[in-house]
Formats: C-alpha cells, structure tokens, sequence
C-alpha cells in the first residue's frame, strides 16, 4: 500500500482505555474489511512501560513510513504514553479525542494524500461527525 | 490544604482528574516529583492534562514540602500526588505530616506483586509501606472515590 505518490502507507495505532482499541478496529473491520499497518493497544493491563514499548516497537519497524497514534483522551495516561512513546520521532503524530468515523476515513483514505494533509481531513471528519440530528 | 494524598505512578491521568476530580472539586493538584520537576518537557506533558478549571504545581519533593508548610496552598483544595511511596516518606522527614493516604495505581511491571486490584508493589516499595504503617499513616487502597476502600496497613506487613 502506498500514499499514491509512492511512499509507504501511514501506519495507524490506536491507544486507548479499557478494550476500546481493539473493539474500535474490529468494528472498523466489521465495515471495511481488514486492514493492514492497523494496530491495537489496550493500555487496562499494562503499565506505562509496557505501552510505551508496545507503541515504540510498531513505529520502530515501520521503515519510512509516517504513522499515526489515535487516543481516547486527551490528557489521559494513553495520550501522555503515546506523546512520550513517539517524542523525536520524525513523521509520528499524536491525535485526541478518536472515534470511529476518524478511524473509517483514515483506512480509506490513507493512500489517497500526503501525511499533513491526511491529518488535517482526519480532525475535520472527527469534528464534523460531532453533531446533534436534527431533522 | 490536602483533601486528597495519593500514591499513583501515572500522576495526572484520567481516573485523578475525572474520578476524584468531580467528587471532590480541587482547586489545585501538586505534583511531588524530583524527576519530572527537573524536566520542562515533563512538566509541560503533565500540566497539558490538567482540566482549565484547576491550576497545577508540578514540584520537587523539597519544593512541595516547603509549599505544604509554608500555607502556599491555603485556601485551595489540593490533590496531592506522588509517584513513588517512598515520596511519601521523604515528605514526612521534611516535616510534611501525612496521616492518611490513597493508594491509587501501582501498576504492574516486572518485579512487583499484586497487592489489590491495580496496586502491585516490589520489595523496596512494599518496606516503604510498612516503615509507613508503623508510623501510624492509614493506607487507603482504592483506584476510585466509589471504589471499595481497602486498608491497606495489614496486607503489607
């Protein structure tokens, strides 16, 4: 897979409380299929070592691939791991706040644009997807 | 003035600033930390988790005592946190007197045991509370205000 420009596709990894990652890709997969470079921490049972590591290890073999960490909580103990994890890191970003349409449009799109790009479209499509239905 | 002591090596984090947060409304949290009061970076990371409706001190240990005696703090409801029990100890030697405190989130990592449900200690730390609990300092564990509190004082003896 690639961005369409010949780069490597962006990694994602979400980071989250409870077993909330790993539902959250199992029910984007339910929609989309499965993904590959999609990748699943529960932070419940470890400690802040342990999900450090586990994130340091996926961008560690990602190559020159840029990857993106998706957390629950801004300023919950995933959201400070994840910052510590991907500190001077190049082409890692950390985002707050993931919900699934965040996650659909990442797996979709995730070839189509370059990484900036990609980030900005995805707090966008997070934000948007926020509303009050109101027919 | 304290109305919230605890031990949690996660510090600032959700179940702090959300579970004890809006049941006890603090107007400040204080960090006790030698390490990461030594770190911009580390202060700037813990002071981003803090909600805007709380101010922050993030201190040396020396720091935090000499701000708990001196009344810095008067007037405020402080949650106060630390990292490690042994913090505990040294705000006690530095004349801080602690008569109860929370053990919050000890989480598991290689070398300590399983004391209660998200309290793990080693064998360092489990000296530390019992050098605690002959000192008279009640041992409260629990991760939530709701949570069941267990007195901790006789299962690290």
């Amino acid at each position: 897979m690639s961005d369409g420009m010949g780069n490597p596709a962006i990694a994602g990894i979400i980071v989250t409380h409870g077993r909330l990652a790993e539902e959250l890709l199992r029910t984007a997969e339910l929609i989309i299929g499965h993904q590959e470079e999609f990748y699943a921490i529960s932070g419940s049972d470890l400690c802040d070592e342990n999900v450090i590591g586990k994130i340091r290890e996926i961008i560690g073999k990602r190559g020159d691939a840029k990857a993106l960490v998706f957390v629950d909580y801004f300023g919950g103990s995933c959201c400070i791991n994840s910052v510590r994890a991907v500190e001077g890191e190049e082409g890692v970003k950390v985002m707050s706040g993931v919900n699934l349409p965040i996650l659909l449009s990442f797996a979709t799109k995730r070839g189509t644009m370059p990484f900036e790009e990609m980030v900005d479209h995805l707090i966008r499509r997070g934000r948007e997807s926020v509303k009050v239905i109101d027919l | 003035m304290v109305i919230l002591f605890r031990i949690d090596d996660r510090l600032i984090h959700g179940q702090v600033v959300l579970g004890w947060g809006s049941a006890l409304k603090p107007d400040r949290i204080v960090v006790a930390d030698d390490e990461i009061a030594a770190s911009e970076w580390e202060r700037n990371l813990y002071a981003s988790a803090v909600p805007p409706e709380m101010k922050v001190s993030i201190l040396s240990v020396p720091e935090a005592a000499a701000q708990l005696k001196g009344g810095v703090f008067k007037g405020e409801k402080v949650i106060l946190l630390v990292k490690h029990p042994k913090s505990v100890l040294a705000l006690m030697d530095l004349g801080f007197p602690v008569s109860e405190v929370n053990v919050g989130g000890l989480h598991y990592r290689e070398g300590r045991e399983k004391v209660l449900e998200g309290v793990f200690l080693d064998a360092a730390e489990r000296a530390v509370m019992r050098e605690l609990a002959k000192r008279g300092v009640v041992l409260d564990g629990r991760a939530l205000p709701g949570s069941p509190a267990l007195k901790l004082n006789s299962r690290v003896v």
